[in-house]
């Protein structure tokens, strides 16, 4: 011991636990990613309440637009196309607000101090919510399309299942990534997160040609397609699930298959960087931890 | 040592207000009414610069219904009496889901947001008129993006009625369907007060089952038999119905349509005054009881 009560090895202790090999790091990080997925997973099985809200206002939506659908004499593929939308637009949804919202949400009610606090990196926190998030919302999504399906009759003509998996996958990923770099740009945000999550919804619905063709929107639809994955997820998914729709697409499939993969890619890095950048400024500034209101 | 006498409290000039969500005289009333719609714009009116507020009032209800008119062009050509009972049925509805929600979006965001509930409830301050308010000012808010709507709707091609709107019914129609609406918003507050879970969610899902039942944007005999019953019974089907007279000079196509004017507006005022008759007291009961409950003090985190 040293003469101010200071052991001489302190150094080398605070090195060996705090410079991790890198296996003991992904191995952290795989751990911190599924606690933080699993409260997503599992949660609803406790809190029933969520799973009825998760289901109920993409349901109310999907009956509005089959019934003006209806009312118009469309053709039924449309109203097929329609339910596959709803499915979708469960996971956006969740990406405003369980990805993009949910660390200011975490911050007001006080789990943000915890996240600092605790040996974990907010990528890993946010990469479980993402993985947690999409699981428990293919589940919603699922229930969706069969009740749908039964409630309108619509039916899907998939020919190849392993593309339009892929699609989903790659959707999901793309859209989920976004929502994490959104997170950070939430998290900064004072009282307008909540009215910027309201214009991430319906405007972002007609951009991305969720229950619409995105063709029918010219300029804008191109636009969509290149910088917001529901717009390329939306179309590939009808062309591969509702093939009579197929004209409707604005790109081939797999031209919208690498679109979102570079989607996923850039908002992935992007994500990374931005809640870096947040964490850095936060801890500067003193502000992460305030709440906006 | 001065000898200590009892002290005195006058009560007398409060003895005739009851404790509770609906005390005091009209003028106190009014008061709490008008604190409480600053105190509202100040929350839902300030959070941007006007420009981008004004650029928030516009994009979102216009994105709504450009996604409507998209989804309609898929079952042909748009016919401008297409387009103009989508338009007006979205603009009202704009009303309709902000007035809805207000008194539960803001008697939760008092009680767990703001945490200020207790001391409003501890004044004496009515909570009734403070729910209103703070609805009227939603409401307000929204009304801008209708007519906003309306407007961008008349630009597309809205056949607009010959001669202008008719002022006198499209007056009488939003008194009555403002009123009814407000008078169920602070009824499903009341509710809302009780619940442990996903409080906030249930104004919107309730305001969701409406727009579905109520034909904001397709006829009301689109839907099932029993649905079509229920939406029948609904004041907001009226007062959109009362709103495209009004406006466009025409009546919806289907059994809706084939109603007279004046019988429309006599459901819609029976309507209305039942509302406004149940409403309050629902109110009293349900924040009496969150009170006796101890819910006014409590946060659920959601």
């Amino acid at each position: 011991m040293s003469a101010a009560g200071v052991p001489k090895d302190l150094h080398a202790r605070i090195y060996a636990e705090t410079e991790w090999s890198l296996s003991h790091k992904l191995r952290h990080a795989a751990q911190s990613v599924v606690g933080r997925a699993y409260p997503r997973i599992f949660g609803m099985s406790r809190e029933p309440s969520w799973l009825f809200f998760d289901l109920v206002f993409p349901t109310l939506g999907m009956c509005s637009f089959v019934f003006l659908l209806r009312s118009r004499g469309a053709d039924e593929a449309w109203i097929s196309a329609t339910i596959l939308a709803s499915a979708l637009l469960t996971f956006w949804t969740s990406v405003i607000w369980m990805m993009a919202g949910q660390f200011r949400w975490e911050r007001d009610s006080g789990n943000m101090t915890l996240y600092i606090t605790a040996p974990v990196g907010l990528g890993s926190i946010a990469l479980g919510m993402a993985v947690g998030g999409a699981v428990g919302m293919a589940f919603r999504a699922g229930i969706i399309i069969l009740g749908g399906s039964l409630l309108f009759g619509a039916q899907y003509e998939i020919r190849e299942p392993l593309l339009l998996a892929l699609t989903m996958l790659l959707g999901i990923a793309a859209m989920y990534a976004l929502g994490v770099c959104l997170a950070a740009v939430f998290l900064v945000s004072g009282r307008e997160a909540d009215h910027l999550g309201d214009l991430l919804n319906e405007p972002m619905q007609l951009l991305g040609g969720l229950f619409a063709p995105v063709r029918s929107l010219g300029i804008f639809g191109l636009l969509a397609i290149g910088i917001l994955p529901l717009a390329p997820a939306a179309d590939a998914m009808r062309q591969l699930a509702v093939p009579q729709l197929a004209a409707s697409g604005l790109l081939p499939v797999p031209v919208e298959l690498g679109i979102l993969a570079v989607m996923f890619v850039v908002f992935s890095l992007l994500s990374h960087f931005s809640l870096a950048f947040i964490e850095r400024r936060g801890r500067a500034d003193g502000k992460l931890l305030t709440r906006a209101d | 040592m001065e000898s200590c006498s009892p002290v005195q409290i006058d009560l007398t000039s409060r003895t005739s207000r009851a404790f509770g969500p609906l005390r005091g005289d009209a003028a106190d009333a009014a008061r709490s009414l008008i604190a409480s719609a600053r105190l509202a714009w100040a929350i839902e009116g300030n959070w941007a610069e006007p420009f981008f507020l004004l650029v928030y009032l516009i994009i979102r209800p216009l994105a709504f219904l450009g996604l409507f008119l998209a989804v309609l062009s898929i079952g042909g050509t748009l016919n401008p009496a297409s387009i103009g009972f989508v338009v007006v049925g979205q603009a009202v509805f704009q009303i309709v889901g902000a007035a809805m929600q207000g008194p539960t979006h803001a008697l939760l965001d008092d009680r767990e947001r703001y945490r200020t509930i207790r001391y409003i409830f501890a004044t004496p301050s009515s909570l009734l008129p403070v729910s209103i308010g703070r609805a009227l000012v939603k409401a307000l808010i929204a009304a801008i993006s209708a007519v906003i709507v309306i407007g961008v709707g008349a630009l597309i091609g809205m056949p607009m009625r010959a001669g202008g709107p008719d002022l006198p019914l499209l007056l009488v129609v939003m008194t009555l369907g403002l009123t009814s609406i407000v008078g169920l918003g602070i009824a499903l507050g009341a509710v809302c007060v009780q619940l442990r879970n996903d409080a906030w969610g249930y104004p919107q899902a309730v305001a969701g089952s409406v727009f579905l039942l109520c034909g904001a944007i397709f006829p009301l005999d689109t839907l099932p038999r029993a649905l079509q019953l229920i939406g029948a019974a609904l004041p907001m089907t009226w007062w959109i119905e009362g709103v495209r007279r009004a406006l466009l000079g025409t009546a919806s196509p289907g059994l809706l349509g084939e109603l007279s004017t004046p019988l429309l507006l006599l459901v819609l005022t029976v309507g209305t005054v039942l509302i406004t008759l149940a409403a309050p007291r629902l109110f009293t009961i349900g924040i009496d009881r969150a009170r006796e409950k101890g819910y006014l003090d409590r946060s659920t985190a959601s």
